[in-house]
């Protein structure tokens, strides 16, 4: 393309380090927002008046923040689960399924334990909670394992069988939660019995004690990404497996590996989800839009290119956006779904700057560079 | 029980057309994994149309122009710039989901108009459906145009060498394929399930991307997947027909799911995999970029 | 067309000054090249020499940056090679463009217009085999590509290019991946086409005795520009070397003679399958000593990658037995085998051999992320890694700024040094080194085969796999001629006659030594 004199040209990128990815992420970020801004302005309503109103709301205001936070811990441990399969060059989509077997396996604990029944005894929070934690990791590693297993020993396809399987939990749990269902609600309502108050996760400052659990998982996989024997594995194996294989890196234990790592991480998340955020502490009726929720957690692991530490600025971004949307929707009247529109504008728009990973804008007279040299040459 | 025939070979329609367009993109090496976000558009543009204008005709024209236009959308970011074809349909998919959610939930309920008469007690687009598999079959595998598309498939260097353009080729059958994946979703909220609701599709998309794996890229055996699927799809939705009482409903729900997998399972034995890799288009999932 | 009324001796192609500037090189420098109806043209230059791009530059695939092209004496520009193909440029691909789930037939068809809109086979049939017979050769046209032979895929293409009515044959490297029967074969059909005033230029690398056989006149490149062109029966081996290179080179490695010590490694009646699931290994057995080089000589395709890849454990065995030092490993992962003292130098260095878009120390931790002393319980001691990788970098030479800069970015040559500094440097009892020299210039192949004897000399023994003839005949201890998953026979390196080992390796049985 030529204007005037100077000549615009895109030219392939030899390298990308870490600070050209931030910034092309925040440019993204970006270009996505002002995107959506359109939206405001089709439904009559003043963009920045709209983002005014969702960050002071999502990071400044005492009701809006604890939402913003529980929010964000959510989406961070569904972006570690789409993230670890991710450097493997696995697509994990089926966080939304391993949330879902996580809070039932975590419900299942209480289950056992007769919480379900009013006039039961249970022995104490001590006991009861970790399981829990162990119970959901377990749960979603376990429907992860499958989609993993799949892969490695038959080299099926892990994103057709992620989708299959976060439908069939999603039929699951209304099968656990719904007419007459084992965990249904005695007052018959359609959703799970209520988590006792004992038995909620302990609260500090209104923030669930997950957070730590999601920033200690972030610090850890940073660490065995960079750092480690199996993080190096698992990124071999992302960027080339038939060169992994050459370097002797099993083709099973990968996938399965990262399945079960990535599962264990979104059952933590419906743990989060259902038994820790405050004012839900069930699996509610409509869980389902919960579960979707989770899918921010793909987009949350391409703009940090899987990169664990930046996935926390993101989730907590992304975070407050889908609280302060929801919260503007109510207040500005728009209709139903303002945070689901926002994930589906992140997305495309993210999409369409992969393409600036890779290529860069240049500026200038490029032939006379290349003769330049040339002649060095 | 022949309204269980009837309404599986509604639900078939849907399924074959969808994966018809899936089928047409990917033998030219384009796979959309985000056939299920282009559907929600047709489907949720289609219904609004029709709800607001009281014509069908309109709605389903909407529903397969959105669909054309996403294709395009997968084209750009997929054939011209390069962006790696799972990423470009993770896309499309979810923004086809997060978008219609906000854009429909006004439109929350039934479509207010007459039914859509039925031909020989079918719908008549389980006639196109069958037309569009001969038509698709003739144009593959006896025209040149189906050569090139074929070629460009397999090994897009090679046609490109032969004077082909891979980009257009495949433009074309990304655009072509996501027109037919629009008006597969507009067939649904139009006239299968004239019900707007969230996320009401629930991964019809995803089988048929799945169905066109089981095809082995042949229209013939993806108009048998698509019978098998839609009538699977009908029993799980009213199981009682058949064995009422046994089992919850929800269980029935997980049944074509669960069988999804079981058949990935079964194309990935040996018998399976030798022919499979055979009819799969060699450069599937590739970027082609020239030098 | 601007060609037809052209006689024989006529001026078809000429290129004026062809200039093509990359970012940093400048491919080509003021080209000239001219060739006559009937006449073959050599092109002769090394990898690196502006072959390649001159060749895409007369096909249409790169547009020169500066000069002119010529046909039949008017000035033509392409802007892609179907402008070229239109005009009457073929091209006959080394790395054969054709699409091999495809038949024959659809294969040359492909993106003419002749064949109709609704495809007319019939018609198209009819007249590929008037061609067949006027130029001799013969093909079933329904046959798959992927069920040919590689000469045979090579007359596909000829056969494409003539259907669009090639009066200019562009080859590339036509005698790469032949048999020494289908080269004689080929080179019978070059005359006939020449015969009948098709003008042919065969650009060629290394097969100096291939030019001189058969082209009229020969051009040289070197860096880009022209250093000679030649009546070819004024030019010797010698002087085109000469030419080529800039230096004169000795052809012939000495084969080091080293006293034989212990088994290493024994194949006993080992077979595997293909990726397709047909049989590619037929009950191979062959042993290699401490201080051994076994070269196994053949054709690509002919079960050279599945058998490095079971003795690496990358493939399973149908049957046999590989025994790695008195033990058993045949069912063992690839994984402990490198621990046990292999060390495979892969054939395709890019998607194999390396991980492009890792850094230099990251590619080198591929054969030392399980190596205790490069790890402290499951942590990656990366400090002694990028050292160990700055060292191998100075010791085989590899020319990259650091030893952070990502793998992709290195040439061919200094890729496959990293991977042999690499592989070297954990001592393999055995070395596998498949193609170890393939598109590598002269230099670089001089030192990785020198490597490979160095490496014998301290003991190891060596699998070599090559295409080459001269390289298997300098180094190997033991020639071991390979066809259709067969060792044909097992000749020491001494006795091993050229033209033996080529009939051996188009699957002709002789009487050889065994072993």
């Amino acid at each position: 393309m030529k204007l005037g004199q100077a000549e615009i040209k895109l030219e392939k990128r030899a390298t990308l380090n870490n600070w050209q990815a931030a910034g092309i992420s925040i440019v993204a970020i970006i270009v996505a927002l002002t995107l959506f801004g359109t939206i405001f302005i089709l439904a009559g309503i003043n963009p920045l008046a709209a983002y005014r109103e969702i960050f002071s709301y999502a990071f400044f205001n005492p009701f809006g923040l604890p939402l913003t936070i529980s929010r964000f811990i959510f989406l961070l441990l569904s972006t570690y689960a789409f993230i670890i399969p991710y450097r493997a060059g696995l697509w994990n989509i089926g966080m939304t399924g391993q949330l879902y077997a996580g809070s039932l396996a975590a419900y299942a604990v209480l289950f056992g334990f007769g919480v379900n029944d009013f006039n039961s005894t249970y022995p104490s929070a001590f006991i009861i909670l970790p399981l829990m934690l162990v119970a959901a990791a377990v749960g979603g590693a376990g429907l992860g394992a499958i989609a993993g297993f799949l892969k490695g020993k038959y080299n099926i396809n892990e994103i057709v069988v992620t989708v299959m399987l976060n439908f069939m939990t999603f039929w699951l749990v209304s099968f656990m939660i719904k007419e007459g269902g084992l965990f249904m609600n005695p007052g018959g309502r359609g959703e799970s019995f209520e988590l006792p108050s004992s038995l909620r996760a302990p609260l500090i400052l209104d923030i669930p004690i997950t957070i730590f659990i999601a920033l200690a998982i972030g610090l850890l996989l940073y660490y065995m990404f960079s750092k480690t024997r199996i993080g190096y594995e698992i990124r071999a194996y992302g960027k080339n497996p038939a060169a992994a294989a050459y370097a002797g890196i099993s083709k099973f234990r990968i996938p399965l590996l990262v399945f079960i790592m990535g599962g264990a991480l979104a059952g933590l998340a419906g743990y989060h989800y259902f038994a820790a955020v405050p004012g839900v502490y069930k699996i509610a009726r409509n869980y389902g839009f919960f579960g979707d929720l989770a899918y921010y957690g793909i987009i949350c692991g391409l703009i940090s290119r899987g990169n664990p530490l930046a996935s926390i600025p993101v989730a907590l971004l992304f975070g407050g956006l889908s609280i302060g949307g929801r919260f503007v929707q109510g207040k500005l009247g728009l209709s139903f779904g303002i945070d689901y529109a926002l994930l589906g504008v992140l997305m495309i728009t993210l999409v369409a700057f992969q393409f600036f990973y890779r290529y860069k804008i240049v500026f200038g007279n490029s032939m006379k560079e290349k003769i330049d040299a040339g002649a060095l040459h | 029980m022949l309204e269980l025939y009837i309404r599986s070979l509604d639900a078939s329609t849907i399924f074959l057309i969808a994966s018809l367009g899936e089928l047409f993109g990917q033998r030219s090496g384009v796979l959309n994994v985000g056939i299920e976000g282009v559907m929600l558009f047709g489907a949720t543009l289609g219904f609004i149309t029709a709800q607001s204008t009281g014509s069908y005709l309109l709605g389903f024209l909407v529903g397969i122009t959105i669909g054309g236009l996403l294709g395009f959308l997968h084209g750009l970011f997929s054939i011209t710039l390069g962006v790696d074809q799972v990423v470009s349909g993770m896309g499309i998919w979810i923004l086809g989901f997060g978008l219609t959610t906000y854009i429909g939930s006004p439109f929350t309920g039934p479509l207010g108009l007459d039914r859509i008469p039925t031909i020989f007690g079918l719908s008549p687009f389980f006639y196109v459906g069958i037309t569009l598999v001969v038509l698709i079959w003739f144009v593959l595998s006896r025209t040149s145009l189906g050569l090139r598309i074929r070629s460009v498939g397999e090994n897009p260097s090679v046609a490109e060498v032969s004077g082909i353009s891979v980009a257009k080729t495949r433009y074309l059958c990304v655009i072509g394929g996501g027109m037919l994946m629009g008006f597969a979703g507009a067939i649904y909220s139009l006239d299968y399930n004239p019900v707007w609701s969230y996320n009401f599709l629930m991964g019809w998309g995803f089988i048929a991307l799945a169905l066109v794996f089981f095809s082995m890229w042949n229209p013939f055996i993806l108009l048998a997947g698509s019978i098998l699927f839609g009538t699977l799809w009908q029993l799980s939705l009213n199981p009682q027909l058949l064995l009422p009482g046994v089992l919850s409903r929800y269980v029935w729900r997980m049944v074509p799911f669960g069988i999804t997998i079981v058949a990935l399972l079964l194309m990935s034995t040996k018998w399976f995999r030798t022919r499979w890799g055979a009819a799969k288009p060699e450069a599937l999932g590739q970027p082609y970029l020239k030098e | 067309m601007l060609l037809e009324e052209i006689a024989r001796g006529d001026t078809v192609l000429e290129a004026r000054g062809i200039t093509k500037i990359f970012p940093g090189v400048i491919a080509n420098d003021k080209i000239d090249f001219e060739i006559k109806a009937g006449e073959i043209h050599a092109i002769l230059g090394e990898n690196g020499a502006g072959k390649t791009t001159l060749m895409k530059i007369l096909f249409g695939q790169y547009q020169p940056d500066g000069g002119e092209i010529y046909l039949g004496g008017r000035r033509v520009k392409f802007n892609s090679p179907l402008d070229a193909i239109d005009l009457g440029i073929g091209m006959v691909h080394q790395h054969r463009k054709l699409v091999s789930a495809h038949s024959v037939i659809e294969n040359i068809v492909l993106g003419h217009p002749r064949a109709g809109k609704i495809l007319n086979l019939k018609r198209a049939a009819q007249e590929i085999d008037e061609l067949c017979e006027k130029y001799g050769f013969s093909l079933d046209l329904k046959a798959k590509i992927w069920q040919l032979s590689e000469g045979e895929k090579q007359v596909v293409e000829i056969l494409k290019a003539l259907y669009r009515g090639a009066a200019v044959l562009i080859m590339d490297e036509p005698t790469s991946a032949l048999t020494p029967m289908e080269t004689k074969k080929l080179l019978t059909s070059i005359e006939t086409m020449s015969e009948h005033n098709l003008a042919i230029v065969p650009f060629i690398t290394h097969k100096l005795p291939i030019v001189l056989r058969i082209s009229d006149r020969v051009t040289v490149l070197r860096r880009g520009k022209v250093v000679a062109c030649i009546d070819t029966e004024e030019a010797t081996e010698k002087s085109l070397t000469r030419q080529l290179v800039g230096r004169e080179i000795i052809f012939r490695i000495e084969r080091d003679k080293v006293e034989p010590g212990k088994t290493i490694v024994q194949l006993e009646d080992l077979s595997a399958l293909n990726d397709k699931g047909v049989q590619a290994l037929n009950e191979i057995s062959f042993s290699i000593r401490e201080g051994e080089i076994l070269g196994v000589a053949g054709v690509s395709g002919n079960g050279q990658r599945e058998l490095v890849e079971v003795i690496a454990g990358l493939r399973e065995a149908t049957s046999g037995k590989v025994i790695l030092d008195n033990r058993d490993i045949t069912t063992t992962s690839c994984y402990e085998r490198w621990q046990l003292g292999i060390g495979y130098i892969p054939a395709d260095r890019i998607d194999v051999g390396s991980i492009g878009d890792f850094s230099l120390v990251d590619n080198t931790t591929m054969n030392y992320y399980f190596d205790d002393e490069y790890t402290d319980r499951g942590t990656l001691d990366y400090k002694r890694i990028r050292k160990l990788t700055n060292e191998l970098m100075i010791d085989y030479g590899v020319a990259a700024p650091n030893s952070e800069v990502m793998a992709k970015n290195l040439s061919g040559g200094n890729l496959q040094k990293l991977i042999l500094a690499r592989v070297l440097s954990r001592k393999p009892r055995l070395i596998i080194a498949d193609l170890p020299t393939q598109g590598l210039d002269i230099g670089a192949s001089e030192f990785v085969r020198n490597k490979l004897n160095e490496a014998k000399q301290k003991k190891a023994g060596v699998l070599l796999i090559s295409e080459d003839l001269d390289e298997i005949l300098s180094l190997s201890d033991w020639v071991a001629p390979i066809y259709e998953g067969k060792i044909m026979s097992i000749i020491p390196g001494d006795e091993a006659k050229r033209e033996e080992v080529g009939a051996m390796m188009a699957g002709i049985s002789l009487k050889g030594v065994g072993k």
